[in-house]
């Protein structure tokens, strides 16, 4: 056993969709492994050591112990195998969990893969409800809260205290839908106006239809090794520029907006995670240092939040940066080039992997032109639960 | 694991199929309706003097005897100083100190199945208290201000959860 900064040895999703009507969540999954290994130019999982399944919803699903029925069905038996789960930050936490193996030498590979049917299983009321669970049920989801509402009274705070606007965060949603336009796997591409998102329907005031992520269906696998491993089991690794993972942050808050009283603008959460990231890849101006970066953009709003705290704007800067493009394809670090959760699209289980799968690409210089980030070295992923109840950053640096 | 295995929902069968599908046997798709109801008996736990009392129409929250924050929604033990808490009351007045408008009702219970939209989530800090409380606000949108006077309601029910023996009104 040895440990050493794990690389990114191969990626592989299905398309995010809506509904994927012909196929159960076991079917998601083996085809983002299958693609995954083709990828990776293996032909099967006979070398990789270990299993991490990384899914959120045992509601959704309707299946328990799900990371072992995974595990059996991509031919993984009798390797071990380990659960994930944290909310929405649930990808990014397998990830994470998945860095710590590596780094421990408990073993030298592991696939992670992610998958969530959140679509059109059920519907939207219900989804909501399931959702609503990973809140206060005791105090928030009885009276009649959900995440759409917490959310919306955190950007209404915002646009208290700092004078945050709503055209400020529409700018997100129709730049996200836009970029995701680039992307063959996204769910819900569109070309949309400040007006088209503004008189979209309301929502939760002041969130309307289109400044709201989707609901999906879909699975993610990134295979993450040490570099020797890389290159003694995986053909495609030594054609690519090197992808290493380099750093990783978590923190938590309340499960409470009401309890952060009276910093309810803001993601504690992620200004602790970042911090911890940041120090451990050595950065200390993460604007100039990071070339793309994918955002939990859960909403439109969350985005321009999320700069503030990962260090990208100042407090309160966030609107002004984000409406004058500072964080468009053209700007000084574009972010969510994937089309983000508003326009990719947001399997729970496999979104954090979806947004390092991105950043891995960018860094690999394989994603279409269009949303190509010249010379992409160092990218980063947000990533949170709840409303940033738990918070992960993570950071993959290109290797010349 | 269904209560119900109910109604076939449709069956697609694929004219065609590409000649490089390596799934091309496995296009055929069935759906069916799954229907999974449940019941709980569902402790409220050391929360439980909140409700009771509110059917009393006090409102109560809890202070930390170590830090003398004063939490609403109550906590048990205060997760600074890791000391169980008092019971105080409140007079259940406050202040508005964010809100939503939601036009759609997540229908976590029959309480709020009954909501008309649009309803207004609001976050108010009580009198004496140090957080933030959320529940309904009934107030006519265009009185909607930051800061804006606002107090607690009781009902004597019957509802389906015992925080909707209380809602926000503006004072
Ligand atoms: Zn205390």
């Amino acid at each position: 056993m040895k440990s050493a900064t794990p690389v990114v040895a191969a990626v592989g999703s299905t398309k995010i969709a809506s509904e994927h009507r012909g196929c159960n969540i076991r079917d998601l999954m083996t085809e983002a492994v299958l693609n995954c290994l083709a990828d990776a130019g293996m032909g099967d999982l006979s070398a990789v050591e270990q299993g991490l399944a990384s899914y959120e919803s045992d509601h959704f699903n309707l299946q328990m112990t799900l990371g072992a029925v995974l595990h059996d069905t991509i031919g993984m038996i009798p390797k071990p195998n380990v659960r994930i789960e944290g909310g929405g930050a649930t990808g990014a936490l397998a990830l994470r969990t998945a860095w710590a193996y590596l780094q421990s030498g408990l073993c030298e590979s592991i696939l992670v893969y992610g998958c969530e049917k959140n679509g059109r299983g059920v519907s939207s009321r219900t989804a909501n409800q399931l959702f609503a669970l990973s809140a206060d049920v005791d105090w928030e989801m009885m009276v009649g809260g959900n995440y759409t509402g917490f959310y919306a009274a955190m950007i209404r705070a915002h646009m208290e205290q700092y004078g945050t606007r709503e055209e400020h965060f529409a700018h997100v949603a129709a730049r996200n839908r836009r970029q995701a336009g680039y992307n063959p796997i996204a769910q819900k591409p569109m070309d949309l106006t400040i007006e088209d998102v503004l008189n979209s329907r309301p929502v939760a005031e002041p969130y309307k239809l289109l400044d709201c992520s989707l609901l999906s269906d879909g699975a993610a696998c990134m295979l993450l090794s040490s570099e020797d491993w890389a290159k003694a089991h995986c053909p495609s690794f030594i054609e690519r520029p090197r992808v290493n993972f380099v750093a990783t942050g978590c923190g938590t808050d309340t499960m409470r907006l009401g309890d952060r009283y009276p910093h309810i603008s803001n993601f504690r959460a992620k200004r602790e995670a970042a911090g911890q990231a940041y120090a451990a890849a050595g950065i200390s101006d993460p604007l100039s240092q990071i070339d793309v970066a994918e955002l939990y953009d859960s909403y439109s709003g969350v985005e321009i939040q999320a700069v503030e705290d990962l260090g990208l704007a100042a407090s309160g800067q966030g609107g002004p940066a984000v409406a004058d493009g500072a964080f468009d394809l053209d700007g000084q670090l574009p972010v969510n080039t994937s089309g983000g959760l508003l326009g990719r699209g947001a399997p729970v289980g496999a979104t954090g992997i979806l947004q390092a799968i991105e950043i891995a690409q960018q860094l690999w210089g394989e994603v279409d032109p269009r949303r190509q980030v010249k010379d992409a070295k160092r990218g980063m992923t947000d990533t949170h639960a709840g409303i940033a109840s738990i918070s992960v950053v993570n950071i993959f640096e290109r290797q010349d | 694991m269904a209560d119900k295995v109910s109604s076939k929902i449709d069956i697609e069968i694929p004219e065609a199929v590409a000649d490089d599908d390596v799934w091309a046997q496995f296009r055929q798709v069935e759906r069916i309706t799954l229907e999974l109801t449940q019941s709980y008996k569902y402790s409220l736990g050391k929360y439980s003097r909140f409700f009771i009392e509110l059917e009393k129409r006090r409102f109560m929250a809890t202070g930390c005897p170590g830090c003398n924050k004063v939490y609403a929604p109550p906590r048990p033990l205060c997760a600074n100083c890791l000391a169980v808490t008092d019971w105080v009351e409140l007079s259940g007045a406050g202040e508005l100190k964010t809100w939503s408008v939601l036009h759609f009702s997540p229908g976590s219970n029959d309480d709020v199945r009954a909501l008309e939209t649009p309803y207004i989530l609001a976050y108010v800090l009580l009198d004496g208290a140090d957080t933030l409380f959320p529940h309904l606000l009934k107030a006519p949108l265009d009185q909607l201000r930051f800061g804006m006077r606002v107090r607690v309601a009781y009902n004597d029910g019957p509802v389906q959860h015992p925080i909707h023996l209380m809602h926000f009104v503006a004072d």
